[in-house]
């Protein structure tokens, strides 16, 4: 009888640690997009992802407004559309084109969008 | 209420009456109509004025909160700290409406006005060119100085009150003006029957008295036949000639009150009647109980007079008219035509008549109602078309005698 339980017991703690296991991988594959796809490039450039964002932020204000905006300008890259200053343009030039699909691109979007959100950050 | 001052026309018609409250009415709702208005413009204006007093104050304080979110906007979010004053409270909403942070009392904003008043605060909204922090409206919040409100309610109650008094008295002077045809009008009837009066009197008089002088046992039928229907006319005539008499001279004049003995005054009148209910056969049925009241006689008799002139004017051939008299009322009943419901109230009005079939001005029944006004008698009218017609006119328990009471 007690070997039943302890078998049982040692079956749920194996399931839920698998269940943890897979919400964390899916997590991080969440991240990953944002971090595997935006980061590595922005990292070796002056301005970093938040300084862009307050750029984003002064240009277009609301949320759904920046997210298009933003998801335009990464699938259409254009000087035009770009919010970055002629001198950083003139420099770094104007980026690729996403290879993300659409449902990554927005997955992407809305991570930057949380992780610099001022609302949640202004006291 | 204007024309009553004047005696003679102080018989304002009721449906005249009714057009001169209607008038006064509308005027009185139109005058507070427009005072409301004039009020509303003044309410507002000097809502404006003290809304752009505050602009000014308010569009400095926000310039320098627009520097202060710059400031912030750059060096976020190693600075998060939302810029304060003492002088107002504020918030950031972004181009979605959405709210970035707020420090305002009342949440109640209105995006499309720049200004406005929120419950006890003033809102001002700026819209921004750069949205610092993604701000594209920026409230600010004040208290509102209620000063200018008191003052304002103020004036606008006193203002009202002394214009509402001035168009009263415009009110007056053009219901003088708007009146003043239907009293002309009334005046020049008045005169003409007053006139007419003075020459009835003398020939009215020649007649009956020549008609009862006249021997009628010598007469052939036919000429006594001829004789009984110049007596009828004479004293339809004469009846009318003293109600006109009554109308002009003595309505004006005192009254010599008196114990009258009403069983004794139906008798006499109806006898009087008699030969001119006898020209359409109508028959009188009377059941009088004695009864006594303190009147003026002649008055009196005009009522009486009237009330039978009526009841046989108005009868059927072969009709009947039924007096019933007791110490507290009498009735008069006729069997004849009867009255619309619609014309009962408007009966005693003067120069209204039944219907232009039979003769007459119309101002029979105006004396009765006068009459029994001045000595606060009540009358009643029923009546059912085709019917007939009952009137009861119930006496004052002061003015009413005992009943060996004779003096």
């Amino acid at each position: 009888m007690i070997k039943r339980i302890i078998v049982i017991s040692l079956m749920l703690s194996a399931l839920l640690y698998a269940e943890t296991k897979s919400e964390n991988i899916k997590e991080n594959k969440k991240e990953n997009i944002y971090e595997h796809n935006c980061i590595p490039c922005h990292r070796y450039l002056p301005s970093s992802l938040g300084d862009m964002y307050m750029r984003y932020l002064k240009t277009f204000s609301g949320e759904m407004t920046l997210k298009a905006a933003l998801k335009a300008f990464l699938k259409e890259p254009l000087e035009q559309t770009s919010v970055m200053s002629n001198l950083f343009i003139d420099r770094f030039s104007v980026k690729d084109k996403t290879l993300l699909n659409d449902k990554q691109l927005d997955e992407a979007i809305n991570i930057y969008w949380d992780l610099y959100n001022v609302r949640n950050k202004l006291k | 209420m204007l024309a009553l001052k004047n005696k003679d026309i102080n018989l304002l018609r009721s449906s005249e009456k009714s057009s001169l409250l209607r008038f006064l009415a509308l005027y009185t709702v139109l005058a507070t109509m427009i005072l409301l208005l004039l009020g509303i413009f003044y309410y507002k204006s000097q809502e404006e004025l003290m809304f752009s007093n505050e602009r000014i104050k308010l569009s400095s304080y926000a310039n320098e909160q627009v520097k202060e979110l710059k400031l912030l906007h750059h060096y976020f979010p190693s600075r998060t700290e939302y810029p304060r004053s003492y002088n107002f409270n504020s918030a950031i909403y972004d181009i979605e409406r959405v709210k970035i942070f707020s420090t305002l009392k009342n949440s109640d904003v209105n995006f499309d006005k720049e200004i406005y008043r929120s419950g006890d605060k003033i809102h001002f909204v700026k819209y921004l060119d750069d949205y610092y922090l993604g701000a594209k409206y920026l409230f600010l919040e004040i208290d509102e100085d209620k000063e200018w409100y008191s003052k304002t309610i103020t004036n606008i109650i006193i203002l009202g009150i002394l214009t509402l008094v001035i168009m009263a008295i415009f009110g007056l002077f053009f219901v003088h003006i708007l009146l003043r045809p239907m009293k002309n009008s009334i005046m020049l009837l008045d005169n003409f029957i007053k006139d007419t009066t003075h020459e009835l009197n003398t020939p009215i008089t020649a007649i009956l008295a020549n008609v009862e002088m006249m021997d009628t046992n010598v007469m052939v039928e036919k000429n006594k036949k001829k004789l009984h229907r110049i007596n009828i006319a004479a004293k339809t005539v004469s009846h009318l000639y003293q109600d006109l008499t009554f109308l002009t001279l003595n309505h004006n004049q005192q009254s010599k009150d008196e114990w009258i003995d009403l069983k004794k005054l139906f008798e006499d009148r109806v006898e009087y009647f008699t030969i001119l209910a006898g020209s359409k056969k109508v028959t009188f049925y009377l059941d009088l109980n004695y009864s006594a009241i303190y009147m003026d006689i002649i008055k009196m008799t005009r009522v009486i007079d009237n009330l039978i002139s009526n009841a046989i004017k108005y009868n059927k051939r072969l009709g009947a008219i039924t007096i019933i008299l007791r110490k507290e009322y009498f009735i008069v009943k006729d069997s004849g035509i009867g009255i619309e419901d619609s014309k009962v109230s408007a009966i005693f009005e003067r120069y209204s008549r039944f219907n232009n079939s039979e003769g007459g001005f119309g101002i029979g029944l105006n004396i009765v109602k006068s009459i029994i006004d001045e000595y606060g008698l009540k009358i009643s009218v029923e009546s059912v078309l085709g019917e007939g017609t009952d009137i009861r006119v119930e006496f004052l328990k002061a003015s009413i005698g005992n009943g060996d009471s004779n003096d």
